[in-house]
């Protein structure tokens, strides 16, 4: 796919004690950037994740292009962190309470400063499931108005559907954590020496989408507004993800960080694989109900001659012509 | 007063989980229960069901990719030439598992593949049935499982903001047949609205926002009955039928939907298929 800046060649490498890691961390330091922090994998309590330095201070782990399962114990997502001059802010925090905490040793292991914001991109079970392992820090979980009541409506059956797809031992410590501070429009957080611009986005990907930038690097954090590789998956609107792509390519930043998808891309070419995907899922499908054809028909062809590009699109695709004829029906 | 307050706002809340809790909880050995015996019992009585003679076909996923858009197709094939007295959509395992109920007008029509389709919500791994009874009173059933699919797909709203806008805004269509020879026209009725089931919270108070959907749906043709249709909240959000109708002089539907605020929506299609 071009366009793609993948800098996750350089994160794997052997496991390291904390000494190792630490000594490593010491000597890169002076280095500015993609500084790669290996995960040590000696006992599950000090497991920290992989996470690359995509900026100064800006940490990225990559999740698995992956359902759910008791094998990545529901490390498929991407989650981050940015280190201020007094504090530390959280975004996304995957899909179990185990892999949050593996997250928050990879702070850990960067930096003693007090974690004092968790910040969610959108209520999917993949980038919240991991809050409980924050709690001990007593940090604002920083969400889009709308989140809560998204996922208070779902939370039964993301509960139910992930205790069954990761099984006991990864489900276990996962709870809701309903956000302690709802951004309306915009809000700005200051973590000493760089702030972070959190701004809700009209409905997209969810209808609780909601996009962070760093004013020190100039990073955005796109969550599932941008997916790469990943099948795009659609629980809003794809009219108004279409709208929203189109807006976001116009910014202009250094790099923007997808929820499913390498470290760091660059627009406005990031967006170009996913526009394409939306847009000729929406031209087939407007293109069926014109022609009368219903629903399971479409199904059945629309968007279908993507399928080799995109991981997971078996799982996903159906779902996702079934909500746009659903949506464009009303045209 | 304010302690008050917040002792009523936590009591709602605790409300909203439990209900929610209702309708989601899946405790496995109910799951596993088979409810169809009592289901039929309820509403067929001791009238003997013929399964899978013929008579009806079920179209249904076999895994609902999207729990909350789950598009079934009940078919009678062209060798049926009773005429149809009534239709009953049963989902087991949902909270109210009787999704519709559909009786047959003068206009149904006969004289081929008659057909009717809707979308419905699916909450669990399910039995799906149509039962089938046609003009001499006998009961005619075809049965699918559908599974729901892991992930996230959800029963809620994907934007109830957008869903509550349009509200009432009605769709009818009808297709002509490709020959002017055949009995049968098809027709679609879409209505806008959320169906919300009771389950689903505002955003502000947090309380549950109260049931609210469609109940009544009559379509006629010419002025006369297609069908009468009771309805219950397992049919998904913004309705969405389709369904044959016999030939007539001008082929155009007449459509009125009631919902449980008692609201009527009406609603018409343009003459001759336009």
């Amino acid at each position: 796919m071009p366009g793609k800046l993948d800098i996750c060649s350089h994160c794997g490498g052997p496991p390291l004690s904390r000494r190792g890691l630490l000594q490593i961390s010491v000597a890169l330091a002076s280095v500015p950037f993609l500084r790669p922090i290996p995960g040590f994998a000696a006992t599950p309590a000090a497991d920290a994740l992989e996470v690359t330095e995509i900026a100064p201070g800006v940490f990225v782990h990559q999740g698995r292009y992956e359902m759910q399962s008791p094998e990545n114990r529901g490390n498929m997502a991407n989650a981050g962190f940015i280190v201020g001059n007094d504090a530390v802010a959280v975004i996304d925090t995957l899909g179990s309470e185990e892999v949050g905490e593996q997250l928050r040793n990879a702070v850990r292991a960067v930096t003693d400063k007090p974690i004092r914001y968790v910040i969610n991109t959108h209520m999917h079970p993949d980038h919240v499931f991991g809050n409980a392992a924050f709690k001990q820090d007593n940090p604002e979980f920083v969400a889009n108005r709308k989140l809560e009541r998204g996922l208070r409506a779902r939370a039964e059956r993301y509960l139910m559907i992930n205790k069954k797809m990761l099984g006991p031992e990864a489900f276990k410590g996962i709870e809701i954590v309903l956000p302690t501070v709802a951004v309306d429009d915009k809000l700005t957080l200051d973590l000493g020496g760089r702030s972070l611009l959190l701004e809700t986005q009209p409905t997209a990907h969810t209808d609780n989408d909601l996009i962070i930038t760093d004013s020190a690097t100039n990073t955005m954090f796109l969550g599932d507004i941008l997916f790469s590789g990943h099948v795009p998956t659609l629980d809003g609107s794809i009219e108004g993800w279409l709208a929203v792509i189109d807006n976001l390519k116009q910014r202009k930043v250094a790099r923007v960080v997808p929820g499913h998808g390498p470290h760091a891309m660059e627009l406005p070419q990031a967006f170009d694989p996913e526009e394409h995907y939306l847009a000729t899922i929406a031209t087939d499908v407007r293109k069926m109900i014109k022609d009368g054809k219903t629903i399971e028909d479409a199904t059945k062809t629309a968007g279908f001659e993507a399928r080799d590009s995109w991981k997971l699109f078996d799982d996903y695709h159906v779902r996702n012509v079934t909500a746009a004829f659903a949506e464009l029906e009303w045209e | 007063m304010s302690d008050t307050v917040s002792r009523l706002v936590s009591a709602s809340a605790a409300a909203a989980v439990a209900a929610t809790l209702f309708v989601c909880g899946v405790p496995s050995a109910k799951a596993d229960e088979d409810v169809w015996p009592t289901l039929k019992q309820a509403n067929f009585g001791d009238r003997d069901i013929k399964a899978e003679d013929g008579f009806v076909t079920l179209d249904a996923p076999v895994t609902a990719e999207d729990a909350a858009i789950v598009p079934l197709t009940v078919r009678i094939p062209p060798s049926v030439k009773d005429n149809l007295k009534s239709l009953t959509l049963i989902i087991d395992k949902n909270p109210n598992p009787v999704v519709a109920k559909v009786h047959f007008g003068p206009a149904a029509g006969n004289g081929g593949e008659r057909s009717f389709a809707t979308r419905v919500r699916i909450d669990n791994f399910s039995h799906v049935r149509a039962i089938l009874e046609t003009e001499d009173g006998t009961l005619h059933m075809a049965t699918k499982f559908v599974q729901a699919a892991g992930g996230c797909a959800a029963m809620q709203a994907k934007d109830p903001e957008a869903d509550m806008a349009g509200l009432g805004k009605m769709i009818v269509k009808t297709f002509p047949p490709a020959l002017s020879t055949t009995p049968l026209f098809e027709g679609q009725v879409m209505i806008k609205h959320p169906n919300s089931n009771g389950m689903q919270l505002d955003i502000n108070s947090g309380d549950p926002i109260p049931a609210r959907f469609v109940k009544e749906v009559v379509v006629k043709r010419d002025g006369e009955l297609v069908f009468d249709m009771d309805t219950t909240f397992s049919i998904s959000t913004n309705p969405n039928f389709r369904f044959t109708f016999g030939r007539g002089a001008d082929n155009a539907l007449d459509v009125a939907i009631t919902d449980t605020d008692g609201t009527l929506f009406t609603s018409k299609s343009q003459p001759s298929g336009s």
